[in-house]
């Protein structure tokens, strides 16, 4: 992998898990966070670099759809879970 | 006789006179007080019978927290860092780390070639860092700490924090 690729992935990393950890919902945002974290690790052999882009933008999109999804959350919020008291 | 009984009613209607005066001064005064106050609407005078209560309300009860009340202010404040402390805090959190043995861990082993994590575990332990003492590490800074000494000693760095 490019030393350019991997900051970029790294650095998409941190952005995905810093506004997955914003989820007002104790669900969603358990859910996104092992999600984001199995997909990085499912992927983290891939050397194909028409692959990598293709994840890469992916990424890019699943991150602007857990911005938005944030912000629609914290317009909803709701009780907190028995869990999470 | 006659004469003394004549002086006695003249001393007595002075008297009664006198007495009568300021009666009869104060009369008209009521009157025109009376006068005054009573084209004054009802519900007027009423109205400023209330705003006066209000206001003598309202300045009691801001005297009441100057007079009785002492005004201070609490600070909420954490203890000094050190550097004993910042390293405590540091293993602390890297002991909770799910993929890091704790028994295993020392101050110098290096997260991937000793520890056995890679860089996206790197990238979580920072963020784990960022949330345990409450300042962010840009990414050019986070990719090269790679040992919990190295974190230690850029933790205190930015909190000028020496020995």
């Amino acid at each position: 992998m490019a030393s350019s690729s991997r900051t970029q992935v790294l650095s998409l990393y941190r952005m995905l898990i810093r506004e997955c950890k914003k989820f007002p919902s104790y669900n969603y945002r358990t859910y996104a966070l092992r999600r984001v974290q199995d997909g990085f690790r499912e992927n983290r052999n891939v050397d194909n670099p028409k692959l990598l882009d293709r994840l890469l933008s992916q990424a890019r999109e699943d991150l602007a759809v857990i911005k938005r999804q944030v912000s629609i959350g914290h317009l909803y919020s709701a009780q907190k879970t028995i869990v999470e008291e | 006789m006659l004469n003394l009984g004549v002086m006695a009613s003249r001393v007595l209607v002075r008297y009664v006179r006198s007495l009568a005066r300021p009666s009869a001064r104060l009369c008209p005064v009521n009157v025109t007080v009376r006068a005054a106050a009573a084209p004054l609407p009802l519900n007027q005078r009423s109205f400023s019978l209330l705003s006066c209560s209000q206001r003598t309300r309202q300045t009691d009860q801001t005297r009441v927290p100057g007079s009785l009340v002492q005004l201070s202010r609490q600070y909420g404040d954490l203890p000094p860092l050190t550097l004993e402390s910042i390293k405590d805090r540091v293993m602390y959190v890297l002991k909770l780390y799910d993929k890091v043995n704790p028994e295993t861990i020392l101050v110098t082993s290096h997260f991937i070639k000793d520890l056995g994590l890679d860089s996206l575990d790197q990238v979580e332990i920072i963020m784990a860092m960022e949330d345990e003492f409450g300042f962010e590490i840009p990414d050019s800074e986070a990719e090269k700490l790679m040992t919990p000494d190295e974190i230690v000693q850029y933790i205190a760095d930015k909190k000028d924090v020496y020995e």
